[in-house]
């Protein structure tokens, strides 16, 4: 099953539904466990009733049997709203083999909605940005609302740059509820730009998550001789020699790497670094780890 | 080193082109998209010399490949001295009749001796001989030891030495050895061993003569010119022998000339001899035994050379041969003609039997020497048979068709029709002879030919027939066909007097002398030869009856050794007689001969070939024993560079496309 995770075998594959429920599919089954086992109903706890409770949620069964007015509390109703920021700048555009970084978050961002929705029944939004919202759909467990997600995947065709400062005055107040935010990007900006920025939807007590979509070559890139290289985002140009890329590019690509994961850390942000020549079951493991509440 | 084409050399512009493709034109790189220029810097002066460097050897090879196209299609050479070791020394000794005398072959022997010992061991060297013809002693070698066995074991001959053969020779050679030759040549320069023509002696362009002359001077030399001697005699009184003594350089004397019959001085006559000319010695009587006999002419050996002083003859005595002379019984012109000048010819030894036609039934022609046909329309089919076994066993006949033969198409024996008929008389003329090969035997004398007047010809088909004499219209008069070992004369005219007035001519006598020497086989089983001449022993035709077919033939030489051996006695046409002596042969049919060998007298003038006719034909005036073998290593040939050329570009060819086909996928993966 793990080849139906290989971003080169999904390229293959035409339509992101078809490709989310194989990846979702085929990563559950790799668990081994029920792809119909479902965490939403799992009893968590009794707790009581006070003023203000939702009666729906009373254990009337047990004030029979007790007359004591208790709340019944499953596992995940708490902490199960999805949210997925998808950065459409021009530069998600970039590939050096079958699958571009944009493909391959359509890709994560499609499985991680169809195991929100189909397996979960957790509430899944989606926000397409890039130096500003261009699309919004609020998170939601309606009837077609994977389509629509998915949908808006398809229609998130890179352009412009990346600018978070503006969309995220935005975000704050799309996530005034708790839950799951991931943000997928190639986060190209200073590192403690990119905290700083984001760091504020933490506050509403959501967990937030940076999974960071690099091209291999971008982290190694391959330059046999001079080139003059274009920036997708701002066509601006620029000729360099393959010495400089082989050494001080890529102590330059590691320290940025490292930064932006040791300032996520910091700041209680969960970062994870998505390279896309590699299977996509990191991105799942990790929505269900936080989803599990392993935090 | 040269160029054949230098015009192509223009194609030197065409370098410019890698040129203008790696230093001038512009360098345009596809840009290469990157997600973000975040973590790039600027390195533009580095990466251009960087460039230039890299696509420095592709320009290098793709000017080179251009260079190398070029001068190849100029077609460079180099003229190089031709390597000693590639050189073929070519050593030919000249061994004619001519070096017997004094120590001339020795000392050419030790000349060619020297010339071995003084080459590179690594240079091929081959020995030949030039006699007759050249004869190769040796295979290209560089065994030295071989090579002077050879050159020891050559022995004077008694051939005629040619130059035009040593010419011919060295342009056969050339034509399978491609190396340069240097051929040395020890000879006498005998100045009559040069060919008629001076181009035949010319050597092919990579043949370099060196020429060392052994004679250094012209040697006066006395010598027996020709013997004439009847072949077959029947009378020894009425026979004579004439010898002619010529002198070559030589100043008047008196030589003493004998004849010796089988050892023994027979006669000596005394001969003043002219400066430099020639004297006539008779001897009037010839008394042989019966049987053949070995005679000599010898004079006095008086100079250096004396293997010439004296030349051979055969003479065999006999009782007179019997002639068949078959003619109609009206006809009693042609025997009396024919008989008369077979009696008044100088050396007849012949009877003439005439006989009727209708008479002849049983008659054996191997009884006589020869049978004559004169007009007869038709002889008895016995007789045809006969004579048609006897000419095929070697047996001849001389048929003359006379004005009785017009209205029948089939000549007897002769196998071809009668055409037509010309009666030069009926116009009111006559004819005469229009052409004559003289060469034929019948045909030697054709001194009065001309004033014969023919009146009436048979017109016969010559087919396979030799036409040894023809008339001014043409037509066929004489005509030699061979059947089996014999041979068939037709005269297409009569032998009387009617027909035409040739036997009232006296070319008359010479040609019945002459054709019955030649029909009664006396001209082949007797008399002298020239040394390299051939005897025919067999028929070339396929026409040969069973008793002689297959039957050997039997040859003693000189020295008394048999010369062939029994296979080649079996089947050879011919035999070359080589050596000076006597040869006694016996032929298929049980004829005996008895043949005297004499060099060719040309050997005997010693006169020397000017010094600037051996320059002119050694190519050059520098062309002396001790300077020619410098001038030959000096030699330069030229040598073709363009496959080299052709060989370089395909090797630059390669690289150029090995080393741009690596930039180029360079550049896609960098796209």
């Amino acid at each position: 099953m793990q080849r139906f995770l290989d971003p080169a075998v999904l390229a293959g594959i035409s339509g992101l539904d078809l490709i989310a429920k194989t990846v979702v599919d085929g990563f559950v089954a790799g668990l081994h466990r029920s792809p119909d086992f479902g965490f939403s109903q799992e009893f968590a706890e009794y707790r009581a009733y006070t003023p203000g409770d939702d009666l729906r949620h009373v254990d009337w069964n047990l004030f029979a049997r007790t007359e004591r007015c208790y709340l019944k509390r499953y596992r995940g109703e708490t902490n199960s709203q999805l949210t997925i920021l998808l950065d459409a700048s021009n530069s998600m555009n970039y590939s050096s083999h079958a699958v571009s970084k944009m493909d391959y978050a359509r890709y994560t961002a499609s499985s991680l909605f169809y195991l929100a929705l189909h397996n979960q029944r957790d509430p899944a939004g989606l926000i397409v940005f890039d130096d500003e919202v261009r699309n919004y759909i609020r998170p939601s467990t309606r009837q077609g609302q994977l389509n629509r997600l998915l949908s808006g995947l398809e229609q998130a065709e890179p352009r412009a740059r990346t600018d978070f400062s503006k969309p995220l005055l935005h975000f704050q107040e799309f996530l005034r509820r708790r839950g799951m935010v991931l943000i997928i990007s190639d986060f190209y900006e200073a590192p403690e730009t990119i905290v700083r920025t984001i760091e504020p939807l933490r506050f509403h007590g959501s967990e937030v998550v940076l999974f960071h979509v690099l091209d291999p070559k971008e982290i190694r890139p391959e330059l046999r001789g001079p080139a003059i290289l274009v920036d997708l985002e701002s066509d601006q140009r620029l000729e360099v020699i393959p010495e400089y890329v082989k050494g001080e590019y890529c102590r330059k690509m590691d320290s940025h790497l490292q930064q932006l994961s040791e300032r996520a850390h910091a700041a209680g942000l969960d970062y994870h670094l998505l390279v896309t020549d590699k299977p996509l079951d990191a991105a799942l493991s990790e929505y269900l780890f936080l989803r599990q509440g392993g935090r | 080193m040269g160029f054949l084409t230098p015009w192509f050399l223009t194609g030197l512009l065409a370098v410019g082109l890698p040129v203008y493709i790696h230093l001038l034109r512009r360098h345009t790189t596809t840009p290469r998209p990157v997600s973000s220029l975040m973590f790039f810097e600027r390195g533009t002066q580095s990466s251009t010399r960087h460039r230039r460097l890299r696509y420095l050897l592709l320009f290098a090879l793709r000017a080179l490949v251009m260079l190398l196209l070029v001068i190849a299609f100029a077609n460079p050479f180099l003229r190089r001295s031709s390597s000693v070791s590639d050189r073929l020394m070519l050593v030919v000794v000249d061994n004619s009749f001519s070096m017997r005398d004094g120590t001339r072959l020795a000392d050419a022997k030790r000349e060619a001796l020297k010339i071995l010992g003084a080459r590179k061991p690594s240079q091929r060297a081959q020995v030949m001989t030039l006699g007759g013809d050249l004869q190769v002693l040796t295979q290209p070698i560089q065994d030295s030891a071989a090579l002077r066995a050879a050159v020891e074991s050559i022995q004077p001959s008694d051939s005629h030495g040619n130059f035009g053969e040593l010419g011919r020779g060295m342009r056969a050679l050339t034509e399978t050895v491609h190396a340069p030759v240097e051929l040395h040549l020890f000879s006498d320069m005998q100045a009559s061993n040069m060919p008629v023509n001076f181009a035949d002696m010319v050597m092919p362009g990579n043949v370099s003569l060196v020429l060392h002359p052994v004679a250094k001077a012209s040697v006066p030399n006395w010598t027996v010119e020709s013997v004439e001697a009847p072949g077959q005699l029947v009378d020894p009184k009425r026979a004579r022998v004439l010898a002619v003594i010529t002198g070559h350089q030589t100043p008047a004397a008196t030589r003493t000339v004998s004849l010796i019959i089988n050892g023994t001085v027979a006669s000596t006559r005394k001969a003043e001899v002219l400066p430099d000319g020639r004297a006539t010695v008779t001897f009037d009587s010839l008394d042989v035994p019966y049987g053949a006999s070995r005679c000599e002419i010898r004079i006095d050996s008086a100079d250096e050379f004396p293997a010439d002083d004296a030349s051979s003859f055969a003479v065999k005595r006999a009782d007179p041969e019997r002639i068949l002379f078959v003619h109609q019984a009206t006809d009693s012109r042609s025997p009396l003609y024919f008989g008369a000048a077979l009696t008044a010819a100088a050396q007849a030894s012949f009877v003439l039997q005439p006989i009727n036609a209708a008479q002849a039934a049983d008659v054996d022609p191997a009884k006589y020497a020869f049978v004559v046909l004169s007009d007869v329309a038709s002889i008895p089919s016995i007789l045809e048979n006969s004579l048609m076994r006897d000419v095929h066993n070697g047996g001849n006949v001389l048929i003359a068709t006379g004005t009785s033969e017009a209205h029948h198409q089939r000549i007897p024996v002769f196998g071809e029709s009668v055409t037509d008929a010309h009666f030069y008389s009926r116009t009111g003329g006559f004819s005469t002879i229009g052409q004559m090969d003289t060469s034929h035997p019948a045909m030697k004398d054709a001194a009065g030919w001309a004033d014969a007047k023919f009146f009436y010809a048979a017109v016969v088909d010559a087919g396979h027939s030799r036409v040894a004499a023809r008339l001014a219209d043409g037509t066929p008069l004489l005509l030699d066909k061979q059947i089996g070992q014999g041979h068939v004369l037709l005269l297409a005219s009569g032998l009387d007097n009617v027909t035409n007035d040739l036997p009232l001519h006296p070319v008359f006598v010479s040609f019945v002398d002459h054709t019955s020497r030649y029909l009664s086989g006396m001209e082949r089983l007797s008399g002298t030869r020239v040394v390299d001449s051939f005897v025919q022993l067999r028929s070339a035709t396929n026409e040969v009856l069973d008793n002689s077919q297959g039957a050997a033939v039997e040859i003693v030489g000189p020295d008394g050794r048999r010369p062939l051996i029994l296979q080649e006695e079996a089947t050879a046409q011919s035999f070359r007689l080589t050596h000076a002596g006597f040869y006694q042969i016996r032929f298929a049919s049980g004829q005996e001969a008895l043949i005297a060998v004499n060099p060719d007298r040309r050997e005997s003038a010693l006169d020397l070939i000017p010094d600037d006719v051996l320059r002119s034909w050694s190519g050059s005036a520098a062309a002396t024993q001790t300077s020619v073998v410098s001038t030959a290593e000096a030699r330069k040939t030229p040598y073709n560079l363009w496959w080299w050329f052709m060989l370089l570009l395909l090797i630059a060819a390669i690289a150029e496309s090995g080393v741009a086909s690596r930039y180029l996928s360079t550049q896609r993966e960098e796209v």
